[in-house]
């Protein structure tokens, strides 16, 4: 045996020692082929050759591998992204209906102004916290096990709108 | 993963068609499309994920160790034999070619 193709049998038998599980089976084909390549420099191509193949099969496995990892990241970066918009979603809906019932108090203080709404202090807890902030633990109730976020953007302006007034009280 | 159906991996399917029930070997198939075993090998491995090829340790003469084999699983014989492949000029007519390249990109 000559010395390029003792050189290429080393190689070879390196490559499948050191090849991963799914690359070994391909990488001990090629060796097992060794034997039969005409020509000790031939055989010494085969094998550079072979190990240039098996190189690229691994990586294309690690390239696969990554593309999955850096999907499944993308996937969960949607999924948060989804949620964010959820309770987005529903602190701007409280938002807007505990604006709505303010501008309703509003309104029916300048339509009807003999009423004097403006002194009447159960008025103001009635329509400002009272119904909205019901409607708000209602409706979270009734959101929370087909969307959960939006329940908690709406549950989440509720405490915040309770503290407020909690404090405000607490001031005067 | 993508097959890419370049010209040496037509003539590594021409060559499995020829006698598409036989086992053949790295080496042979090597001589017989000229092609160099850095670009053989990767070419059988595509086929073989894209399950077109079935590979089979084989013992052959006494006293030496099996042999990797490689022949078209029945898949890929039919897959072969749907897109007739030119013998006389050595690959594939146009529609064919975009025929397998929508089967294999699925």
């Amino acid at each position: 045996m000559g010395a390029p193709r003792k050189l290429a049998t080393s190689l070879l038998t390196a490559v499948v020692r050191f090849a991963p599980e799914t690359s070994r089976e391909w990488a001990t084909g090629m060796l097992r082929e060794l034997e039969f390549v005409d020509g000790d420099w031939a055989a010494l191509f085969w094998a550079l050759g072979s190990t240039a193949a098996v190189f690229q099969h691994v990586a294309s496995g690690w390239r696969g591998w990554f593309k999955a990892r850096s999907n499944n990241k993308e996937a969960r970066m949607n999924n948060f992204g989804k949620k964010a918009l959820g309770v987005g979603t529903g602190i701007v809906s409280a938002a807007m209906l505990a604006l709505c019932a303010f501008a309703v108090l509003r309104l029916v203080g300048f339509l009807f102004p003999a009423m004097d709404l403006a002194h009447a202090q159960w008025t103001h807890w009635l329509t400002v916290i009272v119904i909205p902030e019901t409607i708000f633990i209602v409706a979270t109730v009734l959101l929370w096990r087909k969307k959960g976020p939006v329940a908690a953007g709406i549950l989440v302006f509720a405490i915040v709108g309770a503290l407020h007034v909690a404090i405000h009280v607490a001031m005067r | 993963m993508k097959l890419r159906l370049s010209r040496q991996t037509l003539s590594v399917l021409e060559i499995f068609l020829e006698h598409a029930e036989e086992w053949k070997y790295g080496y042979d198939l090597s001589r017989s499309t000229g092609l160099k075993s850095g670009t053989l090998y990767p070419i059988l491995m595509r086929l073989a994920e894209r399950k077109l090829l079935e590979t089979s340790w084989i013992a052959g003469e006494p006293g030496k160790p099996p042999r990797h084999m490689y022949r078209f699983t029945p898949d890929g014989l039919r897959f072969a034999r749907q897109h007739a492949m030119s013998a006389t000029t050595g690959h594939l007519g146009l529609a064919a070619l975009n025929r397998i390249k929508a089967w294999v990109t699925g």
